[in-house]
């Protein structure tokens, strides 16, 4: 356990210092900032658009910053050869792999704290409604799932496909899983459906990670939408990511296993 | 002697697009022993990397066998004896030398700060151990890399070309360094292609070409021999026609000429010889066989 706590501090010492990261960052805390003078350009109430941008706002830079971190976190680390002096000390693969997961996820902990912090001063200052902004901090959490499991798949596929690839492939799984996953679903569920499509839908939802679970900005926005039991739809939805979180470290550590570094 | 490196018939092959399967190591025959500087030369792409890797098994061996500190290859436990520095190592820029220190340390759960404190001593940046990797120059960054190779208190060094791209007084600091840790007892393996560096400090050395052992042994046997050079003046070469020279060689100068010959050869009948006919010797220079020569030697082979 020791050192895969070292490899995630320095990880996320390294990551929240990363140039790129800080841009992504600051520009979504800028955008954060000026979200309130938002609420002019629809009809709905200035709170509802606010809610909704700000939620917007963190999931996408969440996810770009996500990716980001991940798909080059390997690779970089066998091209600057800082692998070679880690694994010739007493460290397992499987060590260092988890160990730069953990420092990812942590930084991206960070990151998103900060946001969900300026989301919560907002809300006090300019809608004067902590209470709302506090409630939000809840889509947040679920966001950070997502992105937690988002960063094990690009993890996992850092262990085989170069870092352009990744960046790609992991975005396109993303945006599948998000904006794509209902569609198949009830694609795969409906009996009228052609037997290939229905076929290659199953396999999208069957394979390919459930991230709409996650997307909970509707309730948030418009609380009029319930969900009969919020507790056990984040259980189950926090229960998913974990599982699918440890099947991706555990072929990346696999993968990661075999590979000639 | 006992041996802290022997390998066997240690074979890597690569399967390479245009050239099919490829032994980038080929039958591997090592031996070094324990407490000696062990010189690993070649030209880049003989294999030294991945002979390297496969000593610190952080890749498989496709054949043969290996011992590091009598421990067969993959053995996790002999990551606890050795340790490496391989070339132009990047450090996490934003910690400073301590951080580092601290940081391998606890990949192997040392937390010792005299330790670490007496270590950047050692390495003569006690002074700049506030100072982060970003702003060390890159001598610094090569002891901070030894520095870190020492925390657990190494009985074998791998170590990947420590003097390249370094300014001369940086070398004399590392290869002090290296001399050290032979005093110390250490076992030091050292690839590099800094020549003159590796003749200076190796007690032996082995030349890989192609993946395969070229020559290995005692530097002082292997560079055994040499060369003697006469200069002699007021005498054409023609004149000398008469005179044996065995492997050697008569080169013509303005107003003389200049015998390179071997060093076991007969001096005094080549002096005898030329003040016969009239020449006078100008010089007798004894020039070493450097490792430079028995490096391009080695690899231009046939």
């Amino acid at each position: 356990m020791r050192p895969i706590l070292a490899i995630a501090k320095a990880t996320v010492g390294e990551a929240v210092r990363r140039k790129v990261l800080l841009i992504i960052f600051f520009i979504a805390a800028l955008l954060l900032f000026i979200a309130p003078l938002l609420g002019v350009l629809s009809a709905r109430s200035e709170k509802t658009v606010l809610t909704g941008f700000v939620l917007g706002i963190v999931q996408l830079s969440s996810a770009v910053i996500a990716i980001t971190l991940t798909v080059y976190m390997l690779p970089n680390e066998v091209e600057r050869r800082t692998i070679y002096t880690i694994l010739s000390k007493p460290v397992q693969r499987y060590q260092f792999l988890v160990g730069k997961y953990l420092g990812a996820i942590s930084a991206l902990a960070i990151m998103m704290g900060f946001m969900g912090l300026i989301t919560v001063a907002e809300f006090a200052i300019f809608q004067k409604d902590v209470a709302k902004g506090i409630s939000l901090l809840q889509g947040i959490a679920m966001f950070f799932v997502q992105m937690s499991l988002l960063s094990a798949v690009a993890i996992f596929l850092s262990t085989f496909v170069a870092p352009l690839v990744n960046f790609f492939l992991s975005g396109g799984i993303y945006l599948i899983g998000t904006l794509g996953f209902p569609f198949f679903d009830s694609f795969s569920r409906n009996p009228n459906s052609p037997a290939l499509g229905k076929g290659m839908a199953w396999l999208v939802t069957n394979i390919l990670p459930n991230f709409a679970s996650y997307n909970v900005q509707n309730p948030l926005i418009n609380p009029e939408t319930q969900i009969s039991n919020p507790l056990m739809y984040a259980l189950n939805a926090v229960i998913y990511g974990v599982v699918y979180i440890v099947v991706m470290l555990i072929l990346g550590m696999i993968v990661f296993d075999r590979k000639e570094v | 002697m006992a041996a802290a490196i022997e390998t066997k018939n240690l074979t890597k092959t690569y399967k390479s697009k245009a050239h099919g399967l490829v032994n980038v190591v080929d039958k591997l025959n090592l031996h070094v022993e324990e407490g000696e500087i062990f010189g690993f030369l070649g030209p880049n792409g003989a294999g030294k990397t991945t002979t390297i890797k496969m000593l610190l098994s952080i890749i498989e061996a496709t054949e043969g066998e290996g011992y590091v500190l009598g421990k067969e290859l993959g053995d996790f436990d002999v990551h606890k004896l050795i340790s490496y520095v391989p070339e132009r190592p990047y450090y996490y820029e934003y910690m400073t030398g301590m951080e580092i220190l601290k940081f391998y340390g606890s990949l192997f759960g040392i937390s010792d700060v005299a330790k670490m404190e007496g270590l950047l001593e050692k390495v003569n940046l006690h002074r700049d151990k506030t100072k982060t990797i970003s702003q060390f120059s890159k001598g610094m960054q090569q002891r901070i890399g030894l520095a870190q190779a020492l925390l657990n208190d190494p009985k074998l060094l791998f170590l990947d070309e420590p003097t390249g791209g370094l300014d001369p007084i940086a070398h004399r600091e590392i290869r002090d360094l290296i001399l050290s840790f032979r005093d110390e007892g250490r076992t030091v393996f050292i690839s590099s292609h800094e020549l003159s560096e590796v003749e200076l400090i190796c007690d032996r050395v082995a030349i890989i070409n192609h993946g395969v052992i070229a020559r290995q042994g005692k530097l002082t046997e292997l560079l055994a021999g040499g060369r003697v050079e006469i200069t002699v003046e007021g005498m054409k070469k023609e004149i000398l026609s008469d005179m044996k020279i065995n492997d050697g060689n008569v080169l013509e100068l303005g107003n003389g000429v200049l015998f390179d010959v071997p060093a076991e050869s007969d001096i005094d009948a080549i002096i005898d010889g030329t003040r016969a006919k009239g020449g006078k010797i100008q010089s007798i220079v004894p020039r070493k066989k450097r490792l430079e020569d028995l490096f391009v030697e080695t690899v231009t082979a046939k």
